[in-house]
């Protein structure tokens, strides 16, 4: 798994590419704590390029959002592919978290 | 269509999951079974895998793991062999998915997981080995990069 970050109007981007498993999550935790703990508490994750999440992926977007909300943010995703969606929607978080079909609506939504 | 058998053989170290899932989805798109198929059973792997690695083993030796993946008229069947410690898998508790975020625990979803996206979970114990059973029917779609 690749992860990118850029900044666009104090929302932090964070773009997930491949596959978040049990054995790339904690990269995705780390990176959501860094971002958090250095006072940025407005995520959003692009996962246009993530082709697969399981529960340990799950469990850290859950503790991310958590972490962001407690921070006085809060953490939304975008661009789910269709096969990693039906996972999100069976697990609840697709109505736990707010989510965007494209990066602009997500935009629009948290600035 | 050839319906033969992938075997897959690893070791108990969390990095194979990538490479056993990159053996799940050649074979499937070989036997042109629909993405979300091959998704679904990457899953169900990937958590049980995850489970047995983290959680299954009381010392530091290298433990082998076998699955195979066997294609039948309707379904695929996958079959995990190993000596980890005895954990039946068949049921699963049922996480509150209607949780707000405030209230909802983390973790919990794993098995939930598995249950979802396979069509029958079925665990039993041989002596010092487990052994798990998954069905998930082949849907009728064709893979829409096939045409």
């Amino acid at each position: 798994m690749k992860i990118e970050e850029q900044t666009v109007d104090s929302v932090v981007i964070v773009s997930l590419d491949g596959r978040v498993d049990g054995s790339t999550a904690p990269d995705l935790e780390k990176h959501i704590s860094d971002v958090v703990e250095r006072g940025d508490a407005r995520i959003l994750l692009d996962c246009s390029k993530m082709d697969y999440i399981g529960s340990t992926g799950l469990r850290v977007m859950l503790a991310g959002a958590k972490k962001c909300q407690q921070g006085g943010g809060n953490l939304v995703l975008c661009t789910l592919r269709a096969t990693c969606k039906s996972v999100m929607e069976v697990s609840g978080f697709l109505t736990m978290l707010d989510y965007y079909d494209t990066r602009e609506s997500a935009l629009a939504a948290q600035s | 269509m050839n319906e033969e058998t992938l075997e897959i053989s690893l070791v108990n170290d969390l990095k194979e999951i990538a490479r056993v899932a990159e053996h799940i989805d050649e074979f499937c798109a070989s036997q042109d079974i629909a993405l979300e198929v091959a998704y679904a059973i990457n899953l169900a792997l990937d958590e049980i895998l995850t489970n047995t690695i983290s959680y299954g083993y009381d010392d530091d030796a290298p433990h082998r793991i076998e699955i195979s993946v066997r294609p039948e008229v309707e379904a695929l069947v996958v079959v995990i062999v190993d000596d980890s410690a005895a954990f039946d898998l068949s049921n699963a508790p049922t996480p509150d998915t209607g949780a707000s975020l405030e209230e909802r625990p983390l973790g919990g979803l794993g098995l939930f997981l598995v249950h979802q996206m396979m069509d029958s979970v079925e665990y039993r114990r041989e002596g010092e080995r487990n052994i798990v059973t998954l069905k998930k029917n082949k849907t009728g779609e064709q893979r829409p990069e096939d045409g």
